[in-house]
Formats: structure tokens, C-alpha cells, sequence
């Protein structure tokens, strides 16, 4: 017997003839009554056998299906007494070990019958033709399936689409976007790296273990990745190098894979491996890694949009830290400006960011003294701003406690050493007022001299009695005092007011500064400021304000 | 990570469940099937399959569970299935499952649907 025998399922060309020839209608009529009642395979395979036996008169009969072995005809079913052997091969077709039986090729096996008996030709004609149309209807539905399932492909495709709009948290969609891949490419096992460095790092596997990270530069997996990249992929039926696969996804034989990339970057890489079958695994087709190839674009875009939507979250979450920080910082300034017979007092500050690096404060204190605190942070934004509410803070602690002169100064020093970073200080200058007599004693580390404008125009800059404080250690710091009269000005400001620039980057200066409030000395402390702030939003052009500034005004009226 | 497929059975008075957890492949897909096949042989007329531990089936896998409610129809039993994800039960309505097996949310639903 040829060596197609096995797998031969035609049934003789002359098969209509010789059934209405043999007139066993009886058999056909069962034949087609089982064949209506649409019966799964092996259920058909068994009823229209036992009817074949009963119409053939047959004592002894055997049918051998192939099974899982493409190269063996395993006994399906049996009547009679007879010992059929349990598997048919090739030789035992061919050879003489089958002596006592006379195979019959049917559609879908062998039937064995004994070799002494007549053949029941006529019956084994009708089997074969029921046989055959079982085999065409199990064509049918495989066609049927096939198509459905084209119908879950597209689903899944659309899907993917959408949850590009929807799924926005990274793991959930990169489960998702795998988790596809693997199912509709009926892949036995897959897996989705993310590229960290030199390495894509695994994310998500299915179907077993894989790799925990594969070096970016692998040139097995470069050439993998082509072979996805390519528009018209080719056809890949040898298994993968062994050595590639089982780096990638434990006990796989067959890969397939794509690149993620966003914006022509590298960001990770998905992998599936071996393309089932209903009795094992293959290659995957070229239409597979065309598939996988839009899953990858999918995935690309997907995490991009997700990305961005985390990123956006973190903007939104940072502005809703500095609005906070902002509003606490607006709580360490002065509410309201206490009321001091016989002065004109005003404070302002306007940071340049949400948060800024200036402070001030105007408090009045025991014995009918008034404080007059104004302070620069170096830098701007959120860290400025913490070192701004350490000095709040200190300060709080510290001004009931000990008397205002070098060594008030030489221990906040110290404190600010101990807990500000390394570059960070802080300028600051103090005055106490002595309100009834105005007698000032004034401490100044580091910062701008504060203008003293006297009543007959003269400007006298308060010099720094010291370093900034938080820069050096074993830093000393002097007292000066000054006595204010009837008319005169005092101004503390910082250098955010003074150092505004025009476009063509000339600063203000402290001589402007000087002449404005002379020219408005008489003006309430509040007007002097909004003609200022006029003036530097002309001086400047209107450009956006480079640092904060802060403004404390106090003239003497009476 | 998803390993095979793990199957457990629970025997009730009028029907078996058997929960997957997994992926429903080929592999999966015969485990299920052995698994039917050996209640049908112990006279199980009315199986559920519990797919909550289930999040992935490929169409090999839902070839095999085609031939298990073939198998159903056959004997005049009934086939339902419960706790799709909602990808898995387009899935079946496409492929034409629900035709042949009822599809309820959860368990207490399919022993309600299976005892009319």
C-alpha cells in the first residue's frame, strides 16, 4: 500500500453510480438521518460505523483514525470478536503481519474487515460517501470558525484601539495590550519588556517564565526584530535559534517579536512564542507578524498616552503642592500691618514664582518697640521657600527669648549652618524700633543697606553689619543704631526691586529707587508702593518678574 | 505571571463546576475537556465552567470547548459558562457559544438559570 494510504480520504469517483446501484437504502436512510442530526465528529464517526456493521451484516469490523501521530492509525472502534491490533502503521498496511484482515481506505481511516469474509462493497461505498460529507460539513465549520474568529480579531483590534483612549494606568494597559497579542496570535506564551538603560527589563509574562532582561545590544534579538519590522514579513518556518529563544521565553522553539517606540526612541520590546496548533506549536505566519507589528504600533501610542497622562497627573499634583506651599507661605507674612501712632507703615511682597524666597515681617514687640524683619533666601521656588519657613520659625522662637544685637544674629547663624544646604543663605536684616523716641537699632546680615531718606532729602544706605547668615561659620555681626526724625523715610527692600532689569538688562538701582520715594515721600506708604510697582512694570517693558520682592515702608509723621 | 492552567472541580447535587485559573489554549483547552469528559463518564448531565480566574482563550482553546458542548448536545446534557471578562464574553457571543451554552455573571445566576 502507497504511503498516502493513510492519510487518503477520497472516496471512489463512481461512488453516486454504485449507491443507487446497490440499493441498500435502509443503511442510507440511518446514514442520512445521523448526518441531519449534526453530531460531533468522534459521536458521528462511532453511531454511522455500528450502522455500517448492522447494514453490512458484519461479524467482525475495526476503524483506525489518525490521531495525535501523523505516522499511526489508532483503532477508533470495533465490533466483534475479532483482535484488531490497536495501532495500524505503515509497514503493518504493507506487510504480511496483517494477514487474517483486508484494510478499506475510507475517508478519515482505515476500516479493517476480515480477510476470509466478503467485502460488503456496496455498504463500504456508503460509509465512505457519509464519511466524506461528515468531512465536508467539519470542513464547513472550520471555514465558519475561521471566520468567526476574523470577526474577534477585528474585535480585539478595535478594542486595543480603544483602550488607547481609555486605559491611561501603564501596567493595566501593557497587560492588556500583551494579553491580546498572545491570545489572538495563538501564541502558547509571550512577554513585554521595557527598555531601562542597557537592558529591556521584563514587565508582564504569559504562559511561563521569561527572561527577567535581555541586553539591548543582543544581535539575536536585533535580527528578531527586523524580521517584525519588515513591511512584508517573510515567512519563518524553521524554529528560532534555540539559544535566542529560550534567552527570551523559557521552553519556546518559535518567536516572534516587535519593537515599541515612541517618537523613533526605543521604549520596549513584545514577544510571543510558539503559534499553537490543535496538536502542537509552529511558526508564526507572515500575516502573525504583521498582526503583532500593529499591536506594537498600538502599544506605542497607547504608552505614549498614558505617559503623557501621568506626567500631566504629576504637573497637576506639583501645582497643587505649590498653590499649598503658596498659601502657607502667605501665612508666615504678615496679615495685617499693626497700627503705630504717629508712623506710616506698609508691607508687600510679590513673589516671582508661586512660592518665593523673600520674607518679611513687622510685629510689634514688648516696651512699645516695633520689629522690623526683611529677608532673601538665595534662589527662588519651593526650596527658597522651605529655608523661608525655617527662618519664620526661628525667628518666632528666638525674638522673645533673647535681646535683638550681634549675638541674636551670631546664633540664628548658627541654627540656619546646621540645617540649610550647602549654598543656600539667607540675607536678612532686623530693625527695632524704639516707637516713642525713634531710636532704631538696626542689624543687617548681608542684605541691601536699608534707605534712610531724611526730611531734607538726604538718602543715607544703612551698610551690613555681617556675612549673610547659614554661609560662614564663627560669623560676628555689629549693631548699628540711628535716630529717626519727624519726616524721615526708612526702606527696607530687596534686590528683586532694585535689580529689575529693562530689555536691555540696566537695573533699576538703588539711585532710582532713592529718587522715587523722595519724590513721594509724602505719599501713604500703600501709594508709594503702586507708583513703584508703575514705575518697574514701565522700567522693565513688562517683562515677567525675575525675583521676588518684597517692600517694608515706615516714615515717622509726627 | 500566568503559568498553565490550574483546574479544580466542585461537585454540586444537580450540576459540577470546574473553575479555571489561567490560560485557556490548546493545553488548557484538554485539561478542560479530560476533565468534562471524566464527569460525563461519571453521568454529569450539567457542567459550569467558573472562567473568574481566567483572563486570556485563544481559538484553539475555544475550539476545544466547542467540542465539550458538542459533547453536551450529544448526550442531551446542558453546558453554561459564568464570570466572563467582558473581552471573553464578546468573545464567546462571536464565536457562537451562547447559542449553545447559557452565559450568566456569576455562580449564583448559572445555578439559577441551570435548575429551570
Amino acid at each position: 500500500m502507497p504511503a498516502s494510504t493513510l492519510t487518503r480520504t477520497q472516496p471512489p469517483r463512481d461512488l453516486p453510480n454504485r449507491v443507487v446501484a446497490v440499493g441498500n437504502g435502509a443503511l442510507w436512510r440511518e446514514l442520512v438521518a445521523l448526518l441531519e442530526e449534526d453530531a460531533p465528529d468522534t459521536a458521528f464517526l462511532r453511531r454511522a460505523f455500528a450502522l455500517f456493521c448492522r447494514g453490512a451484516h458484519a461479524t467482525e469490523a475495526a476503524f483506525y483514525r489518525q490521531e495525535k501521530d501523523p505516522n499511526t492509525l489508532h483503532r477508533f472502534c470495533s465490533h466483534g470478536s475479532g483482535e484488531f491490533p490497536e495501532d495500524l502503521s505503515e509497514e503493518s498496511l504493507t506487510g504480511e503481519t496483517l494477514t487474517a484482515y483486508r484494510p478499506v481506505p475510507l475517508p478519515q481511516g482505515v476500516l479493517l474487515l476480515p480477510a476470509t469474509a466478503h467485502e460488503p462493497e456496496a455498504e463500504c461505498a456508503l460509509l465512505a460517501a457519509a464519511l466524506q460529507l461528515q468531512e465536508l460539513r467539519a470542513r464547513v465549520k472550520r471555514q465558519s470558525f475561521r471566520a468567526k474568529y476574523r470577526g474577534v480579531e477585528l474585535e480585539a483590534l478595535y478594542d486595543v484601539g480603544l483602550a488607547i483612549t481609555r486605559t491611561l494606568e501603564l501596567t493595566q494597559l501593557t497587560d492588556e495590550i500583551l494579553s491580546r497579542a498572545v491570545s489572538l496570535l495563538d501564541a502558547r506564551r509571550g512577554a513585554l519588556y521595557q527598555l531601562q538603560g542597557e537592558n529591556y527589563q521584563l514587565r508582564q509574562a504569559i504562559g511561563g517564565s521569561a527572561a527577567p532582561r535581555v541586553t539591548a545590544q543582543n544581535e539575536d534579538v536585533a535580527a528578531l526584530l527586523r524580521t517584525g519590522r519588515s513591511p512584508q514579513p517573510v515567512e519563518a518556518p524553521e524554529p528560532t535559534d534555540p539559544d535566542l529563544a529560550s534567552t527570551l521565553l523559557a521552553s519556546a522553539r518559535f518567536l516572534a517579536a516587535v519593537p515599541i517606540e515612541l517618537d523613533d526612541q526605543p521604549w520596549g520590546l513584545l514577544v510571543v512564542g510558539d503559534k499553537e496548533h490543535r496538536h502542537g506549536v509552529g511558526p508564526f505566519s507572515a500575516a502573525d507578524h504583521r498582526t503583532l507589528g500593529l499591536f506594537g504600533h498600538h502599544a506605542a501610542i497607547a504608552i505614549a498616552n498614558a505617559q503623557l497622562h501621568q506626567q500631566a497627573l504629576e504637573k497637576e499634583r506639583l501645582e497643587r503642592d505649590m498653590e499649598l506651599a503658596a498659601e502657607i507661605q502667605r501665612q508666615l507674612l504678615p496679615e495685617v500691618i499693626p497700627d503705630v501712632p504717629e508712623y506710616a507703615l506698609g508691607g508687600w511682597n510679590r513673589p516671582a514664582r508661586q512660592v518665593g524666597g523673600d520674607y518679611y515681617d513687622i510685629r510689634p514687640l514688648e516696651d512699645d518697640r516695633l520689629l522690623l524683619v526683611l529677608g532673601d533666601v538665595t534662589g527662588k521656588g519651593m526650596p527658597a521657600a522651605l529655608l523661608v519657613s525655617t527662618l519664620h520659625s526661628a525667628l518666632r522662637l528666638m525674638v522673645p527669648r533673647l535681646a535683638l544685637g550681634p549675638e541674636f544674629l551670631r546664633r540664628l547663624n548658627e541654627h540656619l549652618l546646621e540645617i540649610s544646604p550647602v549654598n543656600k543663605f539667607i540675607t536678612l536684616v532686623l530693625v527695632d524700633l524704639d516707637i516713642a523716641r525713634g531710636r532704631l537699632r538696626y542689624l543687617n546680615a548681608g542684605h541691601n543697606p536699608a534707605l534712610l531718606l531724611r526730611r531734607d532729602g538726604a538718602v543715607e544706605a544703612l551698610p551690613a553689619g555681617g556675612p549673610p547668615l547659614g554661609l560662614l561659620p564663627d560669623s560676628s555681626y555689629r549693631t548699628a543704631e540711628y535716630a529717626m526724625g519727624v519726616g524721615d523715610l526708612l526702606c527696607l527692600y530687596s534686590d528683586g526691586l532694585t535689580e529689575a532689569t529693562t530689555p536691555d538688562d540696566e537695573e533699576f538701582g538703588t539711585e532710582r529707587l532713592a529718587q522715587l520715594l523722595d519724590a513721594h515721600r509724602q505719599d501713604t506708604p500703600a501709594a508709594i508702593r503702586a507708583t513703584l510697582e508703575t514705575t518697574l512694570h514701565r522700567f522693565t517693558a513688562g517683562q515677567p518678574q525675575g525675583d521676588d520682592q518684597t517692600l517694608i515702608l515706615l516714615r515717622r509723621d509726627r | 505571571m500566568t503559568e498553565s492552567l490550574k483546574l479544580s472541580v466542585d461537585r454540586r447535587d444537580n450540576f459540577a463546576v470546574i473553575y479555571t485559573e489561567g490560560y485557556i489554549n490548546n493545553q488548557g483547552g484538554e485539561e478542560i475537556a479530560e476533565i468534562a469528559y471524566g464527569l460525563i463518564d461519571e453521568g454529569q448531565k450539567v457542567l459550569l465552567l467558573n472562567l473568574a480566574g481566567t483572563k486570556i482563550v485563544n481559538s484553539i482553546g475555544i475550539s476545544i470547548l466547542i467540542e465539550i458542548i458538542e459533547r453536551m448536545i450529544a448526550i442531551k446534557g446542558k453546558l453554561a459558562f459564568c464570570s466572563l471578562t467582558p473581552t471573553i464574553e464578546k468573545t464567546f457571543h462571536i464565536m457562537g457559544l451562547a447559542q449553545y451554552a447559557g452565559i450568566y455573571p456569576d455562580e449564583d445566576a448559572a445555578a439559577a438559570g441551570l435548575a429551570e
